[in-house]
């Protein structure tokens, strides 16, 4: 099996200020790991350079008005929210992150790699067709979803799992059926959507299926959801590709968030997912970075982790150092798992007259 | 003066390069101190030795205990449990029995340690190695945090080269220090170093010999662009130089990569002692007949065909037509290599030389070269090199900590960018001063690579990292232009 990295060295330019979270340690710490660990010469991983987007692989998701706005602000410097502004540059960055989505899709639906994971900087899950938001300014993965859907790929199963809501990626794909749309995040927390009762619209009613999980939450939740939500939903949907919207702000040692998944269970989530997309979708498979911010703590061992998983390497040591548990042990709440149970009994409930799996006839 | 001494497979050459060259061929069988008594000249000495180290690798096999700690991350067999993490962060801590345990459950002769990131942080290797000196003595077990570059795997392979390799190094040191103890190792990408630093990195010397061919005949010749054929008596190995410069290559060990780089060659398996038997045969049985061996070689082939090598009397065993079609056998071969390098100049090396590269370059259609020091062009090339050092130096402010080659030191003021490029610049001088190097080759230092980070707390920037290379690369003294 190969697996395909897709980087520049680019992502690493893209600043919104000296201090802001959303910052190219994320990447160039995950780098250092990478090299620490041979990954830039392993069999299994391939490395693949992107070329930014297109404007009109962008105009398939975002207004066209935006895009102008995007691209005018990102010569002087401007301003979305008070989390997103916009600094010199931004235009070819958001560009060349989303062109890196585009590639890895590229790369796996020509067989050029089995899988593959865009390590892309700024994130884009939040952002909507006409604004950014929450670091985002052009939403990756809904740009990828177009790409595929215009090579023909019929049926995109995205997973987010970013420990924030992908509003801006459900926006987009609320009122379709051929985009089934499924998110694990932390709840209440920003951006303060992604409720069980948020399950789509028209024609895209049942093809949105959010899973709140409260603070604290570890491994056994994320891995229950997966088995119990997101793999049946998948098995029936049977969809071409899953794209995952790979946000590594879980693991317990992030600075933003309060959730307590560790990088083994990061990694035996993604082996999950590749052994589900090679159950129904031939291994078919993009993952595309969104948030995770634990520069200095378990970020970069946690994207080698979901690497390695997307090669198929061994996981036993995709783990942590003694020196975290004891933090480990206190981010953790071991109670949090009954409201997850709790949450994800109400969506199969609201899912159940759409899906056979949940019960409906 | 400058001297230089390639102890090769079957010779030791010495050049002494000052307003003239002199060389001299020393046989192996009579020992290093028999080459080095033949120096009479004072000045800098030079020592290629890559020979005697490919001896050790490919002799018995040497029984090296891999001491890792991988910490969290990609699995490694018989791991201990010890992390330092990518910030250079001790984030778990060895545990000393255990490595006890492991070291008498698994004896060898000699120890490779490694830890991933040591070389932000060496400390669990210093202290693995302070527990393998309890059964090993220093000059068996490596370290992997000198290598200073990141990727572990390809650092272990190093390590493990370097534990087969050390206790031969530092015998070699200490032989050649008697006589000569302010001597030069000549490493495998054509520059001088101090013993100090190959006794912690013998891989440095891997496959120097080829770069000693590929600078002398530079140096000889002037040719920028060519290709280098050295025909020795085993094999005619083929240098292609741009620029004055081979092209480097990563080192291969057991089927890995290691961090070693060595001269791009491709090697032709006929040299001058090839045998004949039957045609030319892909193998060295000892000399020629016209040096007193007990077989006929392309040397005594040439000497039928009229070339005066040796004993020329001697090599009358061998047929005319059989001496015609192992020679035209030798320059087939070697003229279709030289071809396939694109270049269109050859530059001779070898003591036959004289006789074979006009020939080979008649029938590749080429230009050539031979220097009347064509024949010691390996040793020449060791002479003139000059002292090269490289300085990964990582920076941490809010560790107060600097990590010079995989080596610790304290870090009482970060400073700006320039002055930290600065600091290495002026302590890559320094080393390579101390270390004897001609000052006026020290006078430009490169810069690799520099890459600085803030650390953010709290939404301000509160420490700051930086990793800076420098170097002093690799060429010829100015002490001999």
């Amino acid at each position: 099996m190969t697996a395909g990295l897709v980087f520049h060295p680019d992502y690493l330019l893209h600043e919104q200020s000296p201090g802001h979270p959303e910052r190219r340690e994320r990447l160039s710490y995950t780098i250092d790991q990478f090299r620490e660990e041979g990954v830039f010469s392993h069999r299994s991983i391939r490395l693949i350079t992107p070329q930014p987007a297109s404007r009109e692989s962008v105009m398939r998701v975002h207004f066209s008005e935006y895009l102008s706005f995007l691209e005018g602000s990102s010569k002087t410097g401007g301003f979305i929210d008070f989390d997103t502004s916009i600094p010199i540059h931004l235009w070819e960055a958001a560009l060349l992150a989303a062109g890196g989505a585009i590639r890895a899709a590229d790369a796996v639906l020509d067989g050029e790699v089995e899988n593959a994971f865009a390590m892309v900087r700024p994130p884009g899950h939040h952002a909507r067709p006409g604004t950014g938001a929450g670091f985002c300014y052009i939403n990756n993965m809904a740009v990828m979803v177009r790409h595929l859907q215009d090579r023909g790929v019929m049926k995109i199963l995205i997973l987010d799992w970013d420990a924030h809501h992908g509003d801006g990626t459900q926006q987009i794909f609320y009122e379709e059926d051929s985009v089934l749309f499924t998110s694990i995040h932390q709840y209440p927390f920003y951006p303060g959507t992604g409720s069980v009762d948020e399950i789509g619209l028209r024609r895209g009613t049942g093809y949105t299926a959010n899973m709140p999980v409260p603070a604290g939450t570890g491994d056994e939740s994320y891995l229950y959801l997966f088995d119990t939500v997101i793999g049946p939903l998948a098995r029936e949907f049977e969809p071409d590709l899953i794209a995952i919207s790979a946000g590594q702000d879980n693991h317990f040692t992030d600075p933003l968030t309060g959730l307590a998944l560790t990088a083994r269970g990061y990694s035996e989530m993604m082996r999950r997912a590749v052994d589900l997309s090679r159950d129904i979708c031939e291994g078919h498979l993009v993952a595309v970075l969104e948030g995770g911010y634990s520069v200095e703590g378990g970020l970069p061992y946690t994207n080698l982790g979901i690497l390695a998983a997307l090669a198929g390497l061994d996981l036993s040591c995709i783990r942590e150092p003694s020196g975290f548990l004891e933090w480990l042990r206190k981010v953790r709440d071991p109670s949090a798992h009954r409201g997850v149970v709790e949450n994800a009994n109400a969506l199969r409930t609201n899912l159940s007259p759409f899906w056979r799996c949940f019960g409906s006839s | 003066m400058l001297i230089g001494m390639d102890v090769g497979g079957t010779n030791t050459d010495v050049a002494i390069v000052g307003d003239e060259i002199v060389s001299v061929k020393v046989p192996n069988d009579r020992g290093i101190p028999a080459a080095l008594d033949r120096i009479t000249s004072q000045g800098r000495l030079g020592v290629s030795s890559s020979q005697p180290l490919n001896r050790i690798l490919t002799g018995d096999p040497v029984r090296v205990v891999t001491i890792l700690f991988p910490g969290p991350g990609l699995a490694w067999p018989g791991l201990l449990k010890g992390s330092i993490n990518h910030r250079g962060d001790a984030v778990e801590r060895i545990d000393p029995d255990e490595v006890r345990g492991f070291i008498l459950e698994n004896p060898g002769d000699a120890v490779a340690i490694a830890s991933k990131f040591s070389v932000r942080n060496p400390v669990l290797e210093e202290e693995a190695t302070d527990l393998a000196k309890e059964h090993y003595p220093d000059e068996r077990i490596a370290r992997s945090a000198p290598l200073a570059l990141l990727d572990f795997p390809a650092r272990v392979t190093t390590t493990r080269l370097n534990a087969r390799l050390k206790e031969t190094v530092c015998k070699l040191t200490a032989e050649i220090g008697k006589g000569r103890p302010d001597f030069f190792f000549f490493k495998g990408d054509g520059g001088l170093a101090s013993p100090q630093v190959v006794r912690e990195n013998p891989s440095l010397l891997f496959n120097s010999s080829a770069a000693a061919v590929a600078l002398g005949a530079f140096f000889l010749s002037r040719e920028k662009e060519c290709v280098v054929v050295d025909i020795g008596g085993t094999t005619t190995d083929l240098v292609p130089l741009h620029n004055g410069s081979p092209r480097m290559r990563t080192l291969i060990s057991d089927g890995e990569r290691t961090l070693a780089e060595t001269v791009e060659t491709l090697s032709i398996p006929f040299g001058g002692d090839s045998e004949l038997s039957g045609g030319l045969q892909p193998h060295r049985m000892g000399n020629a007949l016209a040096f007193g061996g007990p077989r006929p070689t392309l040397t005594d082939a040439l000497n039928v065909e009229g070339a005066e090598i040796g004993d020329p009397s001697r090599s009358v065993r061998v047929g005319k037509s059989e001496a015609e079609d192992a020679v035209d056998r030798y320059l087939d071969q070697v003229s279709y290599a030289v071809k396939e390098t694109g270049m269109d100049r050859i530059v001779g090396a070898g003591f036959l030389a004289p006789i074979l590269i006009p020939r080979i370059a008649r029938r590749a259609g080429m230009r050539f070269t031979v220097h009347t020091d064509s024949g010691c062009a390996n040793a020449v090339g060791v002479a003139v090199s000059r002292v090269s050092l490289t300085l990964h130096a990582r920076f941490d402010s809010g560790r107060k900590r600097a990590v010079l080659n995989g080596e610790v030191q304290g870090l009482k003021c970060m400073g700006d960018d320039d002055s930290l490029i600065g600091f290495c610049r002026e302590e890559v001088r320094r080393r390579a001063l101390a270390a004897g190097a001609y000052p006026e080759d020290v006078r430009k230092i490169d810069l690799v690579s520099f890459q600085a980070y803030d650390v953010v707390r709290g939404g301000f920037r509160a420490e700051r990292i930086a990793d800076v290379v420098v170097r002093i690369p690799p060429g010829i003294t100015m002490e001999a232009l």
